[in-house]
């Protein structure tokens, strides 16, 4: 039975939605592999986050502290779903991913994940890009690189990369050697500092404009 | 998050695959979802009822039901075959509520395939969540016993955000249970049901 106090209301009256329907999108994407293949399970989870975020309203902020300070506040539609923390000028952290809930839920009621979000996972790190540490990271890193083509800061596009996502299970995606050097120094922050932050949070990426 | 998605990608699906096609996915889901939770077994109808209040049973994963046992469904000796639940909130309010918060107006193909259903299916769905939704439920039922006695879930009616109600008129005549009965208890519930023993009818005393 679904607890209201827990999951329609946070503490901070944040709407929360109800594991049951949580769990019947993944269902749907595993029924959408059954027909289309692991190939139409990746094309559907990207598809939808980019229309998803076609749908949300443009933004405009006059400097980069107003940018971090409203995603901060959680008050840009960058972070409308989940809560994030600046830990440097350009490095962004989430500290608990928003289909955690969702995952556990999946879990609770139906046991282990179908194989399939983990071949279509595969396959989203080697067609599109090597970030992806469940299926659900693909809606996720998706729409965070679609809503950023959506805010401007002092006239100038925001841009997103992932760096690092953990997964329910503990473990991390992380990008090759070669591009994960570029972002971190992207980032401002080092390797170690990089590892420590994904110890306590489950994503990090960065935001940045070219200058 | 995974909900709010659900619109884009019921969006996107109707784009590729028709509204019908989008309706048929949903059947699936909602029968695989009802499949994969497992068979459950009651020793009576007082144990399941009391299961249902406490949210154990496989059909109250959608959330917490009121259990009207002044409904009793009863067969023509008078032995009761079942009973009518109220679900209080809809599982998918909390997600319209937020969509509308963070994103804007919910999209037309949400209505487009509630429409496509109720004309080619059942006349049922105020939104096309209710499709999963209700087709879970009828599935679940159907992996529940009572007594060693299989149920059958008969949906009687729900209510859309909007107020929009749509009862079924063939199921309240099986179970003999007046219209405005089941109004009454839509007032303060989003979807009402009645879980009988299958292939059981009742008898003749409507319930008013």
């Amino acid at each position: 039975m679904v607890n209201n106090s827990e999951y329609n209301l946070s503490k901070s009256n944040e709407i929360m939605s109800n594991p049951f329907v949580d769990v019947s999108v993944f269902l749907f994407f595993e029924d959408i592999s059954d027909k289309q293949g692991v190939e139409g399970f990746t094309n559907y989870m990207v598809g939808q986050a980019k229309s998803l975020a076609k749908s949300v309203p443009e933004e405009e902020y006059d400097t980069w502290e107003d940018f971090a300070k409203a995603v901060d506040a959680g008050e840009s539609v960058f972070s409308s779903f989940e809560t994030i923390r600046q830990i440097s000028k350009n490095g962004f952290v989430t500290k608990t991913c928003p289909f955690s809930k969702a995952i556990r839920e999946y879990i609770k009621r139906l046991g282990t994940f179908n194989p399939v979000h983990m071949e279509a996972t595969d396959h989203y790190n080697h067609t599109i890009q090597p970030s992806a540490a469940h299926s659900a990271c693909m809606m996720h890193q998706t729409y965070r690189n679609e809503i950023a083509k959506r805010i401007t800061i002092n006239g100038k596009s925001l841009n997103y990369a992932q760096i690092g996502a953990k997964a329910h299970t503990g473990e991390i995606a992380l990008p090759p050697d070669s591009w994960k050097k570029v972002l971190l120094e992207k980032a401002g922050i080092s390797e170690t500092q990089g590892f420590m932050e994904m110890r306590e949070n489950s994503c990090l990426y960065v935001l940045y404009i070219e200058e | 998050m995974m909900d709010i998605a659900l619109y884009s990608l019921v969006d996107d699906m109707v784009s590729k695959a028709g509204t019908e096609g989008v309706v048929e996915y949903w059947l699936r889901v909602g029968e695989s979802y009802a499949e994969r939770m497992g068979k459950e077994a009651y020793v009576g109808w007082p144990a399941f009822n009391v299961a249902m209040k406490d949210g154990r049973t496989s059909l109250t994963i959608e959330g917490a039901v009121n259990v009207l046992t002044d409904l009793a469904i009863t067969d023509k000796d008078g032995d009761v075959i079942g009973y009518v639940y109220a679900l209080k909130t809809c599982p998918m309010a909390p997600t319209i509520n937020r969509y509308i918060q963070k994103i804007g107006p919910i999209p037309d193909s949400d209505f487009d395939v509630a429409d496509s259903y109720n004309n080619r299916v059942r006349d049922s769905a105020v939104s096309n969540y209710c499709i999963t939704h209700q087709k879970f439920r009828e599935v679940a039922a159907n992996n529940i016993t009572v007594a060693k006695q299989g149920l059958e879930c008969l949906h009687l009616a729900n209510k859309g955000r909007l107020g929009e109600v749509k009862m079924l008129e063939e199921h309240l005549v099986k179970i003999n249970v007046d219209e405005r009965h089941i109004k009454s208890i839509l007032r303060s519930s989003s979807c009402v049901f009645a879980l009988v023993v299958k292939g059981k009818t009742a008898g003749e005393d409507t319930v008013e």
